[in-house]
Formats: C-alpha cells, sequence, structure tokens
C-alpha cells in the first residue's frame, strides 16, 4: 500500500479496488459453482474467511485481467466491470454482476491524498461482499454447466491491448436486477449489482 | 497210495496223450484253465512219477507194448469222443451266435429309433434356432434401445453429477456444523455431569439442611413458647407494681378530688362572667368599625362635593365664556340636540355629495366612453381630412397639369394660328377649343366643389378638434375627479383581470412542469434500468474482455468433448452394426471383445450381459458343487453297497452292469448282466460265470432269482476262501 494511514491516493485507490475485484470475482466463482468447491482454498482478508481458487488457468486469468483494469482505474478510464455467467449448452447469458466505477478524475490531477482510512473502506468492501455471499439464497439454481466471462467497460479513446478484444454488452432478454451495497475509496466509488434470467415459475 | 499212483500215472499218461494230440486238437489247451493253477506241483510231482515211471516203464516194457495197442484203440474211441463234443460246442457255439445276431438285431432297431429320435432332435433344435434367432433380432432391439436409454441415462447422470457436487458442498457444511456441533455437545454433557454431580452435593446439603432446619424449627418454637411465657410474666410482674402504687396513691388522690371540686365551681363562675364580658367586647368593635367607616365616607362626601363644587365653577365659567345660556343642564342638552340637528344635517349633505359622486364617476364612465368614441371619430375625421388632402393634392396637380396642357393647347393654337390660314382648320379648331373650353369649365367646377368641400371637411375638422380639446378637458377633470374620488376603481378591476389571467396561465404552466418533471423521471428510471441491464452508450463506452476467456476456452473444449462423443458414436455404430452382421455373436462375448479391442475401444458390457454373466456363474458354480456332491453320494452309496451286498457295481456300457465279488478268487472274476428292453436283467456269459453253470442252472433257470444266484455265489466263494484259508 503506497497511502499512509490516514488517506489514500489514486494508486493506492486503484490497488484497493481491483484486490476487491480480485476476491469478489473469486467469491462469486466459488458461490455459484462455477468451478468445483474443491479447487478453492481458504484465505483470510478482510477480516473475514474467503476462498481463492486453485486452477492454475483460472489464476493466470484472473491475474491478467486485474493487473490490466488496475492500470485502467488508476487512468480513470473504466466505466464497469462486468462478470456474465453463459450456459454452455444453449449459449444463453443467465447472470450478470455488474460493478458500475465511477473514477473522480480530478484525483488524477491533484496528488493530494484523500481523507479516509483504509480500514473504512475494507469494512464497506467486507460489506459488499457479504452481500455477494448472501445472494446466493435468492439467485435461481445453475442446473447446467456454466462458464463465465469478464467484459470491461471502457471509455471510447482507449487503445485496445493486444490481448483484448471488443466485446457486446452480453445482455440477458428477460431480467430481474437486484441492487447491492456500494463502496468508495473516496476516488473510485464500486456500485455492485447483479441482474439474473426470470425463471419461468417466477 | 497205489490208488493215487494209478491215478496220477493214468493222469500223466492223459496228459501225455493230450500233449501228443494237441496239434490234432488245438482247441483243447485252451480249455482246462482250471488246472493251471496247481501246475508247478504237478510239474513236481508228474518229474518224480516219471522216475517212477521210468522204473516201471522198465518193469513193464512189455505190458507197455501190449497195452499200446490198446491205448491205440482207447485213443481211438477217444478221439471219437472228442470230436462229438467238439461238435456239441461248435452247434452251442452257433446258437450263441444266433443270439448274439438277435441281440446285434436288436441294438441295429434300438439305434434306428435313436436315430429317428436324433432327427426329432434335430428338427426341434433347428426350431429352436429359429425361436433363438428372433429373440436375438428383438435382443438387438432392445440393445438399440438400451443405448438410447444409455445416453439419456448418461445426460441425466451429468445433472445429476452437478447435483451431486452442490449437495457434496451442503453435505461438508453440514458436516462441518455437525462437528461443531457434536464437539458443543461432548462440552455440554461434560458439563452437564459436572452440574449433576454438583446437583447431587447440592442435594445432599439440602437434606442435611432441612433436617437441622427442622430441628432448628423446633428448637425456635421451644424458644418462643419460652419466651411468650417468660413476657407473661413480667407483664404481671409490672401490673402487680403499678397496682401497688395506685392503691399507696389512693387517699391522696381523694383530697386532691375535692380541691379540684372547689376549682371546678369557681371556675365555672368566672367562666360566665367571662363570656359576659366578651360580648360587651364585641358589642364595643361593631360599634368603632361603624364609626370609621362613617368617617371614611364623610370624608369621601367632601372630596366629592369639592370636586362638584369645582365642575359647577367650570361650568359656570363656560356658560360665561361661551355667552350661551348654560347656567343649567337644559340649556346643555338643548344645545346638544341642535349639534345633533346640525350633524344630521351635514350627513344628508354628505350624502347627497356621495351621490353626487358617484353620478359623477357614471358620468365620467359614460364621458370616457363618449371620449373614446369620439377619438374613434376624429380618428376617422382625420384620415377623411388627410384623405381629402391627398384628393386635393391631387386635384390641384391636375389643375395644374390641365392648366399646362390648355396653356400648351393654346401655345398650339396660336401657332396654328400664325402658320396657317385661319379659314382652313377654323370651325375644327373652334370645335375643338369649345371642347377644351368646356372640359376646362367643367374642371373649375369641380375645382370648385372640391375645394368647398375642401372647405367644410377644414371646418368640420376644426370644430371636432375643438370638441376633442374639451372632451379631453373633460376627460382631465373627471380623471382628476376620479383620482380624488377612488384611486382603485376601474383600474384595479383591470388589474384583476389580468392577474387572474396570470393566474392561469402560471398554473398551466406548473401543471406542464409537473408532467414534464413526471417523464423526465420516467425516462431516468428506464435509463436507470437499461443502465443496471448492461446497456451501455455505443459514443462513449466500448466493452472489452480478454481474447482467452474461460467461456471460450470452455466452448472449445466442450466442441472437442463432442466430436470425441460422435466418433465414438459412429464406432460404436459400426461395432453394433457388424455386431448385428456377425448374428450369433451377441452372445460370445470373447467375439465382442475381440472387436472392441481391434477397434481399440473397450466396448462397456451392458448390464443386462453382466447380471447374466454372474447368473452363468453361479449356476456353473451350484453344478459343480452339486456334482461334487452327487459323486460323493455315488461313491458313499457304492461303498455302502460293495460292504452291505459283498459286490462292487460298475457300469462298463450302457445298460450294463459289472458285478465283481469281494470274495472273489481273482481280480478279473466278475459278472456282467445286461438290462433288457423289458426291465429283465439277463446275465452275460464271462470267464468266471463259466465255472458257475451249476449255480446258474440252479438260481437262474429254475428259481428264476438273481440276487439268489448272487447270494449263492458269495457263499461259495466265502467258504472257498475259508476253506482255503483254514487249509493254509
Amino acid at each position: 500500500m503506497t497511502s499512509t494511514l490516514k488517506g489514500i491516493t489514486i494508486k493506492g485507490s486503484a490497488e484497493l479496488v481491483a484486490e476487491f475485484f480480485s476476491f469478489g470475482i473469486n467469491s462469486i466463482l466459488y458461490q455459484r459453482g462455477i468451478y468445483p468447491p474443491e479447487t478453492f482454498t481458504r484465505v483470510t482478508n478482510y477480516g473475514m474467511s474467503l476462498q481463492l481458487t486453485t486452477d492454475t488457468k483460472l489464476k493466470t486469468y484472473l491475474t491478467d485481467v486485474v493487473a490490466q483494469l488496475k492500470d485502467w482505474l488508476f487512468e480513470c478510464t473504466v466505466q464497469k466491470l462486468v462478470l456474465v455467467i453463459t450456459c454452455l449448452e444453449t449459449n444463453e447469458v443467465l447472470e450478470r454482476w455488474q460493478f458500475d466505477i465511477e473514477c473522480d478524475k480530478s484525483a488524477k490531477e491533484t496528488s493530494a491524498p484523500r481523507e479516509k482510512s483504509i480500514k473504512a473502506i475494507q469494512d464497506e468492501i467486507r460489506s459488499v461482499i457479504r452481500q455477494i455471499t448472501a445472494t446466493v439464497t435468492f439467485l435461481p439454481l445453475l442446473e447446467t454447466p456454466c462458464a463465465f466471462d469478464l467484459l470491461v467497460y471502457t471509455d471510447k479513446d482507449l487503445a485496445v491491448p493486444d490481448k483484448w478484444e471488443e466485446s457486446g454488452p452480453q445482455i440477458i432478454a428477460q431480467s430481474e436486477e437486484v441492487r447491492l451495497r456500494s463502496f468508495t475509496t473516496s476516488i473510485h466509488k464500486v456500485n455492485s449489482m447483479v441482474a439474473y434470467k426470470k425463471t419461468d415459475s417466477a | 497210495m497205489d490208488l493215487e499212483d494209478d491215478t496220477t500215472v493214468f493222469t500223466t499218461l492223459k496228459s501225455f496223450n493230450s500233449f501228443i494230440s494237441r496239434p490234432e486238437h488245438p482247441k483243447r489247451l485252451s480249455e482246462p484253465p482250471a488246472g493251471s493253477g496247481n501246475l508247478q506241483t504237478q510239474y513236481k510231482r508228474s518229474m518224480e512219477l516219471l522216475d517212477a515211471a521210468e522204473r516201471v516203464q522198465s518193469k513193464n516194457r512189455y505190458l507197455q507194448l501190449d497195452q499200446e495197442k490198446k491205448q491205440m484203440e482207447m485213443s481211438h474211441k477217444r478221439a471219437r469222443f472228442e470230436l462229438e463234443r467238439a461238435a456239441s460246442d461248435s452247434a452251442r457255439d452257433l446258437e450263441h451266435e444266433v443270439d448274439r445276431n438277435q441281440e446285434l438285431l436288436g441294438r441295429i432297431k434300438k439305434l434306428e429309433d435313436r436315430e429317428m429320435e436324433a432327427a426329432k432332435n434335430l428338427s426341434e433344435k433347428v426350431e429352436a434356432n429359429r425361436a433363438l434367432r428372433k429373440n436375438q433380432e428383438g435382443l438387438h432391439k432392445k440393445l438399440e434401445e438400451r443405448d438410447l436409454k444409455l445416453n439419456t441415462a448418461n445426460q441425466t447422470i451429468s445433472c445429476l453429477k452437478d447435483e451431486i457436487r452442490d449437495l457434496k458442498q451442503k453435505i461438508q457444511n453440514q458436516d462441518s456444523t455437525i462437528s461443531t456441533q457434536t464437539l458443543e455437545n461432548q462440552e455440554l454433557q461434560e458439563q452437564l455431569d459436572l452440574q449433576r454431580r454438583k446437583y447431587q452435593e447440592v442435594s445432599q446439603l439440602c437434606q442435611s439442611l432441612q433436617s437441622a432446619q427442622s430441628s432448628c424449627s423446633e428448637h425456635i418454637i421451644k424458644i418462643k413458647e419460652l419466651e411468650r411465657r417468660l413476657a407473661i410474666q413480667e407483664q404481671d410482674i409490672s401490673i402487680v407494681k403499678i397496682v401497688k402504687s395506685e392503691v399507696a396513691r389512693v387517699p391522696d388522690l381523694e383530697k386532691e378530688l375535692k380541691r379540684l371540686r372547689d376549682d371546678n365551681a369557681f371556675l365555672r363562675e368566672s367562666r360566665e362572667n367571662c363570656s359576659l364580658l366578651k360580648e360587651e367586647v364585641e358589642g364595643l368593635r361593631r360599634k368603632l368599625e361603624r364609626m370609621e367607616k362613617t368617617k371614611e365616607e364623610m370624608v369621601n362626601i367632601e372630596l366629592e362635593k369639592e370636586r362638584l363644587a369645582e365642575k359647577l365653577q367650570a361650568w359656570e365659567n363656560l356658560g360665561q365664556s361661551t355667552g350661551l345660556n348654560i347656567r343649567k343642564p337644559e340649556d346643555l342638552s338643548r344645545e346638544v340636540i341642535q349639534i345633533q340637528q346640525r350633524e344630521i344635517a351635514l350627513k344628508e349633505q354628505n350624502y347627497t355629495l356621495n351621490s353626487c359622486v358617484r353620478s359623477v364617476e357614471r358620468s365620467q364612465s359614460e364621458l370616457r366612453a363618449e371620449l373614446t368614441q369620439q377619438r374613434n371619430k376624429t380618428l376617422e375625421e382625420q384620415k377623411k381630412r388627410e384623405m381629402q388632402d391627398s384628393l386635393v393634392r391631387r386635384l390641384q396637380k391636375r389643375v395644374l397639369l390641365l392648366t399646362k396642357e390648355r396653356d400648351g393647347m393654346r401655345a398650339i393654337l396660336e401657332s396654328y394660328d400664325s402658320e396657317l390660314a385661319p379659314n382652313e382648320y377654323a370651325p375644327q379648331l373652334n370645335r375643338r377649343l369649345r371642347e377644351a373650353e368646356d372640359i376646362l369649365l367643367k374642371t373649375q367646377n369641380h375645382n370648385a366643389e372640391m375645394e368647398a368641400q375642401l372647405t367644410k371637411a377644414q371646418e368640420e375638422t376644426g370644430t371636432l378638434k375643438l370638441r376633442l380639446q374639451t372632451v379631453e378637458l373633460e376627460l382631465e377633470s373627471v380623471k382628476k375627479q376620479q383620482q380624488q374620488a377612488s384611486i382603485a376603481g376601474s383600474n384595479s378591476s383591470v388589474t384583476k383581470e389580468e392577474v387572474s389571467i396570470l393566474r392561469q396561465k402560471i398554473e398551466d404552466l406548473e401543471a406542464e412542469r409537473q408532467r414534464l418533471e413526471e417523464q423526465n423521471n420516467i425516462l431516468e428510471m428506464r435509463l436507470e434500468r437499461h443502465n443496471l441491464q448492461g446497456d451501455y452508450d455505443p459514443v462513449k463506452t466500448r466493452v472489452l474482455h480478454i481474447k482467452v476467456n474461460p467461456i471460450t476456452v470452455a466452448k472449445q473444449q466442450r466442441q472437442q468433448e463432442e466430436e470425441a462423443l460422435r466418433e465414438e458414436v459412429t464406432r460404436l455404430r459400426e461395432l453394433v452394426r457388424s455386431l448385428q452382421d456377425g448374428g450369433a455373436l451377441v452372445h460370445s462375448q470373447d467375439d465382442a471383445s475381440l472387436h472392441s479391442s481391434s477397434l481399440s475401444l473397450s466396448l462397456p458390457p451392458s448390464k443386462e450381459v453382466l447380471d447374466l454373466r454372474k447368473q452363468m456363474e453361479s449356476a456353473e458354480l451350484r453344478n459343480q458343487r452339486l456334482k461334487e456332491v452327487f459323486q460323493k453320494k455315488i461313491q458313499e452309496f457304492r461303498t455302502v453297497c460293495y460292504v452291505l451286498t459283498g459286490y462292487q457295481i460298475d457300469i462298463t456300457t450302457q445298460n450294463q452292469y459289472r458285478l465283481s465279488s469281494v470274495y472273489a478268487e481273482h481280480m478279473d472274476d466278475s459278472l456282467i448282466f445286461k438290462k433288457g428292453s423289458n426291465g429283465s436283467m439277463q446275465l452275460m456269459e464271462t470267464e468266471f460265470s463259466k465255472t458257475l453253470g451249476q449255480m446258474v442252472e440252479l438260481h437262474l433257470h429254475h428259481q428264476k432269482s438273481i440276487p439268489a444266484f448272487l447270494s449263492a455265489v458269495t457263499l461259495d466263494l466265502f467258504s472257498r476262501q475259508t476253506t482255503q484259508e483254514g487249509r493254509s
């Protein structure tokens, strides 16, 4: 952490948010059973126990995405991060975990740290992850084998990196949306929400 | 001895003869097999006898020579006898052969029967084979159906696997909770045990305490009782003391009583006096109060008197100053009435003035209307005047033009007159001139008319202007009046109307604003919803993702798997086809496994096949066990039969039974029985049976009892063995 105990800089904020995404995506993948639970290990962060994948392919993929995301967060060019869960049999999008990112672009020019302690931010992050864990109770069961993808909504004027390409928004045709908690580092504000396909019975 | 010798000689002779006659009768050699067992002894004997015979021969050389002839005859006879015997033997053989022939014929018949049966069996088998083929085809169909079901089952299995995974997860969670709960439970049980122990201790303590309490309460009761008694006694003591002191005080008290009675009488008298005095005092006080009141009233009255005197003085002064005869209140009232009357008159004036004002206002409004009319009129007049001015100007211009024309004409005419002879064109010109003069006159008339009209109009306008000015003046005056009369007036009503109109407008605008706000809200909500659903503005935003993401990887994997499965399916289809072509290959699993191995793919045997295999194995096992058991039982049975009856019974060929006795002298000695087609047993001839001709004759031919025959044989053999044993 580059930030001091009292304030937070844009770099520190980007790192905190990227770390949150790493843990958040891992817990969604664990909770939704996209990968088998035995491929996860327990770690403790934010004062709570979290699940981290041990699948090497998945690990490298996530580190790639999060590293790139950190750069973009630092440049304040990212608007959204979306985790899409797709059914492999029908290629239908079943769930969309959307994290809206509001960047305070003025923080880019002024290097002065903001007044917000890391502990307060981590408390907010913890409550968001708790809520993600709790959403399993109302989300419909994923009955078919599924895979996930991470979409990043960026500014239009951004140069596309080598490994990346443009994609569609992967919108669910008939969806129910649930807003989750949000947290802010006072530079980046992350609003989280989940949209899922309406089941026929509902 | 001699006799024995003789017999030996005879036997030797006989043997010698037989030896000599052997080449002639080879059959006889095998005939006496019964004596072959004693050859050794016989040989020894014969050797001894030969010595003797040499001696005898030497003695009886001659006898022998004599006897030779006899012997020759004898041998001749013997030969004949022998021949006869051979004939009988051959006859018997023939019979035997005939029997065998019959037997063989029977056997042939049986074989034919069997062949017939075999043919039947064959046809049945063929039918069975067809049925089996049909069954096999049915099984093929079933197999295909099973395959389909298997596919669906695989799908369901995958679904179930997912479910299992979920359930496992749940189970893990629950296991962990259960373990924690069991731990807690153990802790709690330990605590419970501790508590129980404590409880027991406490209950023991309680019991001891209760016993102690009960004893204690008894003690307390006793103590209380004792205390109560003590208190009663103390009370008694105090009562006794008091009574004693009272008794001592009685004479003093009597004296005091007397004194007090006296005092009492005196005090009653003094009290009566005192009440009288009090009444007097009260009366005096009341008098005093009344006096004080009257005094205060007197002061007040004096003050009032002074004031009234002052007032009177003032009135008197007023009367003097005003010069009226207000010496008395009547004068004043009269004056007041006069003033009131004056006031009424003034009020009436005021009313009349108000009505005047109103009428003036009315006239003012009328005048205003008139004024507007007048203004309109003036405007019209002005317009008319302007028109007429313009008309006048036009006419003047025309007049000028006409005068110029006329001048031009005149000049032309003059020039004509001067240039040409007046006679030639005179009439024409005169006519023209006259015409022109007429026109001129007309125009002049018209002009004059117009001028008259103009003057008229000017006059009119002048009058109108005058009127206007007067009206304006009036208006000004009226306005002034109006301002004086009511500053607001009609203007306010106008403004009110305007205000109301403006208010209406404002309300409308407000309503519209609210509507627009609602619309805006709805649109914002929609935008929010779209945003939530992940919509974005393609102008500002671009959506990116890593090329090699888990979805594409998973899809590729899935495709590969699908292809592999498809290949497998085609392979399996080929396999099934080959199996169908192979026909009866289904039941031979070796072939199937060969096929599968040749296709480098292990065909998982269906459950049915496995079941059948298992059943078969178990059946085989059972068969094996049964066989073992049967063999054991048969062996047991045979040994038991052997031990009990003394015969070992073997089945040599079908329907033939060989019996060998326990007591047989030789291993090969055995009897063979054959079971006939009607179930009867027949003894077959053997080497051994031949020696038993007597018994056969007696027991079989006469008594027709095989058991008796067998028993007789047993007994005979047994006796023989025992005798031999006894002899040896």
